[in-house]
């Protein structure tokens, strides 16, 4: 568990550094992008099942973006991974319902059952997969603010960064808790509920009077409930270019899902 | 119980989605009532800046294992009650909201669409079902440790069942797996039956502890005594719900595995007999993707998932070679 919460620590480190680094991608308005990806999460989602091939493809636009932004795909992809089990494990009553054989290769038969169990992998990969390299090209500060731009109410978005910034404080306080305690346990490894309790209600009170510290602070620096949403740095403005591809998105994106590019490849060359 | 992208179809999430933004639009308004700060009382003035703080520390807690007797398995707290019974229930969900955002975000937990989905099993049939209806009823302001844990049992069993139920029938409804809805459900309801009871007793002992050393912080679970008379009704009711769904559903679907479809059907007034995988709940979703679709039905075939696969590996190739001409440059 401390390694969960080193690891926590450490991924939201990384995602910051990772956000500053330029790149075309990062120098896109945070609002086009975040239209771009979820008109791709739309169109790729609306692809029905059986259509493997089509779903294939649109691994392409994870690919491009990754390369536009400078971000290692391969990295990317690994980081898909970890959503996949459960999706995997409901999906994987496919193969036993569905037993149609819709083509062989080389004399192995390949079912209905496993093809939609792929295409089932394939969707969890590829929106995880965009979802990362928007986050990761765009910083969750940043992302924050377009949403607030996008109009998002404030109170929410307020919400979404406080959260972001204390989990790094509670994750750091809580790691020099549990240092403490195993510190004190001699040696003890599983703690049963009655002192895990007592441990997260110490956190737990802890963290609400630092709350009101932090809260009281504020207020006298003059919050008013409400974190701009323009950068103080000049804040950020749309581009021409960011409508060009953003349309350039578009059109691929429809003419992937209208056009079944795949299908009328494969058509031409058998 | 985070659900991804990969379960759910464009229907089913533009209809939770929906509903949870509409869900977090009355809370933000609830909330900004309270925020305002200049006419407020100091206690309700400080539910704004504890949300932000709340949820970093559900985070936090989750990341915290408890070791669960005689299993040898360890587990971790959601914490939908406790956050509610800290909060307030509308405040509490927003907060497990941004959680559940920054975790989709950051962490890649649970898709981007599917969020309208996790927001509605997750944090609405939590703070905004299982606890005014079951926790508060149950709770008094001077109430003993076995109350305290009742009522977080029965809270967070009925907040898992249905969340589990809803689970169920939003994979269903979208079409994507081919197991029976009463097979999915026998799957899914056992589980967070466990679940919920280790998160019942884990969010009790939690507020034991509160309650020992800062009493005054669960105002709010202990409301008036006119207003627990008003929901006496709805926690019964909602405790039947989940009891009927936990024990009845899971009955039907052990002694005929088609059995709640074949109930569906009874009710829908349908007499056609169904396949295993051609329930009515099958039939509604492929009639929603037959009228949503932009061209007519095909499968994949051979040469097409090879040439996709083909064209995929060379955009690779592409990027990795454009990747490392700009590192040499």
């Amino acid at each position: 568990m401390k390694d969960r919460l080193q690891r926590v620590l450490c991924t939201l480190d990384d995602l910051e550094r990772a956000s500053q680094r330029p790149s075309p991608l990062q120098r896109m308005d945070a609002r086009a992008k975040t239209a771009a990806a979820t008109l791709f999460l739309v169109t790729m989602l609306s692809v029905p099942l059986a259509q493997l091939s089509e779903l294939l493809l649109y691994a392409l636009f994870p690919i491009a973006a990754a390369a536009a932004g400078g971000i290692d795909y391969g990295a990317v992809c690994r980081r898909s991974l970890i959503a996949l089990p459960f999706a995997a494990m409901i999906g994987l009553f496919n193969p036993i319902c569905l037993r149609d054989t819709v083509f062989s290769i080389g004399g192995v038969n390949v079912t209905e059952g496993w093809i939609t169990f792929a295409s089932i992998l394939v969707r969890g990969m590829l929106s995880v997969q965009i979802l990362i390299v928007l986050i990761r090209s765009t910083g969750y500060l940043r992302f924050c603010r377009s949403l607030q731009r996008l109009g998002v109410p404030a109170a929410l978005t307020a919400q979404l960064l406080f959260v972001f910034r204390y989990i790094r404080l509670l994750s750091e306080e809580t790691l020099e808790m549990l240092r403490a305690r195993d510190a004190r346990g001699y040696g003890r490894r599983s703690y049963p509920i009655g002192l895990w309790a007592e441990t997260v209600g110490q956190l737990l009170l802890r963290t609400l009077d630092r709350a009101e510290h932090i809260h009281n602070a504020m207020l006298a620096r003059g919050f008013t409930g409400r974190i701009p949403a323009v950068d103080t740095r000049g804040g950020e403005k749309w581009r021409r270019s960011d409508t060009l591809v953003l349309a350039a998105w578009c059109a691929a994106l429809l003419a992937a899902r209208t056009l079944g590019p795949a299908e009328r490849l494969a058509a031409q060359f058998i | 119980m985070h659900m991804s992208d990969a379960l759910v179809s464009p229907p089913v999430f533009a209809a939770t989605g929906a509903v949870s933004i509409a869900l977090i639009a009355i809370a933000v308004r609830k909330i900004g009532r309270r925020g305002d700060a200049r006419s407020l009382a100091p206690r309700e003035r400080q539910t704004v800046p504890l949300m932000g703080v709340a949820g970093a520390f559900v985070f936090a807690a989750q990341m915290i294992n408890f070791s669960i007797p005689g299993t040898g398995s360890s587990g971790h707290i959601v914490g939908g009650i406790l956050l509610a019974a800290l909060l307030g229930p509308w405040a509490a969900f927003l907060a497990l909201c941004s959680v559940l955002i920054l975790q989709c975000l950051v962490f890649a937990d649970g898709g981007f669409l599917a969020l309208g989905c996790n927001i509605l099993n997750m944090a609405a049939l939590s703070c905004l079902v299982a606890y005014p209806f079951v926790f508060r009823p149950l709770m008094r302001r001077d109430a003993s440790t076995g109350r305290i844990f009742a009522a977080s049992i029965l809270a967070a069993v009925a907040a898992l069942e249905t969340g589990a139920a809803a689970v169920t029938a939003e994979t269903e409804l979208s079409g994507i797996t081919a197991l029976p809805a009463g097979r999915f459900l026998l799957f899914m309801m056992p589980i967070h039956l466990a679940i919920g009871l280790c998160e019942g007793v884990a969010t009790a002992a939690v507020l034991c502890v509160v309650r020992r050393y800062r009493p005054e912080l669960l105002a709010d679970a202990a409301g008036t005594e006119a207003e627990k008379r008003r929901s006496l009704a709805g926690a019964a009711a909602v405790i039947a719900l989940a009891a009927l769904l936990t024990g009845g559903v899971s009955h039907i679907a052990s002694s005929d595995p088609d059995g709640l479809e074949w109930s569906i059907e009874r009710t829908a007034g349908t007499a056609e007999p169904a396949d295993a995988a051609d329930g009515p709940l099958h039939r509604a979703a492929a009639a929603v993707a037959e009228r949503t679709a932009v061209m007519p039905d095909y499968n994949a075939s051979a040469a097409g998932v090879i040439g996709s696969g083909a064209i995929i590996v060379a955009a690779l190739g592409v990027s990795g070679l454009v990747r490392t001409l700009r590192r040499d440059r």
